[in-house]
């Protein structure tokens, strides 16, 4: 995963940023090439589906390509593709949900919850369980944070969060990993 | 309950096994590219998100609207009339019996517009289609929305208080942008469903009224 983070970065961004809106084909393969690998793992990590991961890495170049003039340097060109991103896998995540899941059964779900302890008796499926009932935003941050490596800054900017929310976040996503874990807890700490 | 100890275990368990969730395969450079090139050269195909229609038209109305708002307000303090919407059949116990003709239809005018805003804007929550549009146009609304309450239109206090509420929301929603979308929008349309605006602007504004009120 290509992770730009000397002092170098914001030149480099710049210069990159100016050669596409030049219209330098070069330059537009090359940001998509420092980038690409690191917004479909996103992708892929919050979708968990390989076609909508490329779907909402397509997505979210092509958007980004659209509003690069907006780029101003503030952050880094990674963590405003983050943000581009982010804002596209959340939305299109929400207009799939509506195509499949118009119709939670919430009880269903209760009771899914409830008995997945009896019926996944292994610790990874149990937590990958739990990963998937955390809210989303905790979601987020949790995979973004301790799977994927981001900086709570970076995750504020791609959230529109403080870096201190997404501290909390964190914090209370792990938590409720925990709990959900409890029950294997003392078997596997003993 | 786990001490501090265990939890770090768990926590370094957690984030080990965590990895394995949705691990992602290769990405399919190349074929994406393709596709990314193809959608930039042919715009209209391509799966961005267009800017929703009536966010046009309804600045303009707003617009409209903040200009009615001030006529209603001159004419207001001469003319007394206790309707606010004439040709509502059954007209709701909520509306304000003391307003110029020419004001009531500015406020009836006024929630119809807001109540197709804020419908149409929980639609497009729903549909993960919001578009930064709606900033400007919750804006427009906001203006108008606070004229409104602070003429002699809101002495009815239930009406005082839905624009009140109404005022909350749009203030939300003209606060968006595209990077606090995420969680805000979901927020604010519970905001909409917990006070009941809607259901409330339907009350007071029934369906039809607009156009017998206008015909008047």
């Amino acid at each position: 995963m290509a992770r730009s983070t000397d002092e170098g970065t914001a030149v480099d961004d710049r210069q990159l940023v100016a050669g596409v809106l030049a219209g330098d084909p070069a330059a537009e393969r090359r940001l998509y090439d420092a980038n690409v690998d690191r917004v479909y793992r996103l992708a892929y990590r919050l979708t968990g589906d390989p076609d909508l991961a490329q779907e909402f890495t397509q997505e979210s170049f092509i958007r980004a390509f659209d509003r690069l003039e907006t780029f101003r340097g503030d952050a880094k060109l990674s963590t405003w593709l983050n943000a581009v991103a982010t804002s596209v896998i959340f939305n299109g995540l929400r207009k799939v949900k509506r195509f499949r899941q118009r119709e939670v059964d919430l009880d269903l779900a209760t009771s899914r919850a409830s008995n997945r302890a009896e019926a996944e008796p292994d610790l990874k499926e149990r937590l990958h369980g739990a990963i998937d009932d955390l809210p989303k935003g905790y979601r987020a941050v949790f995979l973004m944070h301790d799977v994927e490596g981001y900086t709570h800054e970076e995750i504020g900017t791609s959230l529109g969060i403080r870096p201190g929310t997404s501290k909390a976040q964190l914090s209370r996503a792990r938590a409720k990993l925990r709990q959900s874990l409890a029950a294997f807890a003392g078997g596997m700490t003993e | 309950m786990m001490d501090d100890h265990t939890d770090e275990q768990l926590d370094e368990w957690i984030r080990e096994a965590a990895h394995s969730y949705h691990n992602p395969l290769p990405a399919p450079r190349n074929e994406m590219w393709h596709a990314i090139q193809a959608a930039r050269r042919t715009p209209d195909v391509r799966p961005i998100r267009r800017p929703i229609r009536w966010l046009a038209w309804s600045v303009g109305v707003a617009a409209v609207l903040a200009l009615g708002v001030s006529i209603g307000l001159i004419i207001a303090s001469d003319r007394p009339v206790p309707v606010l919407v004439a040709a509502a059949d059954n007209p709701s116990p909520t509306t304000p019996q003391r307003v110029s003709t020419a004001l009531a239809v500015v406020t009836t005018e006024h929630l119809t517009q807001a109540e197709t805003f804020l419908t149409l804007f929980r639609n497009a929550v729903r549909t993960g289609e919001v578009s930064s549009y709606a900033g400007g146009t919750a804006r427009h609304l906001l203006a108008t929305n606070r004229l409104i309450t602070d003429s002699p239109a809101s002495a009815d206090p239930v009406l005082k208080e839905l624009l009140q509420d109404l005022e909350l929301v749009l203030a939300q929603i003209a606060q968006l942008s595209e990077d606090s979308w995420e969680g805000e929008t979901d927020l604010i349309t519970d905001g909409i469903e917990q006070r009941a605006v809607l259901t409330r602007l339907q009350t007071v504004v029934p369906a039809g009224t607009l156009r017998g009120a206008l015909s008047l």
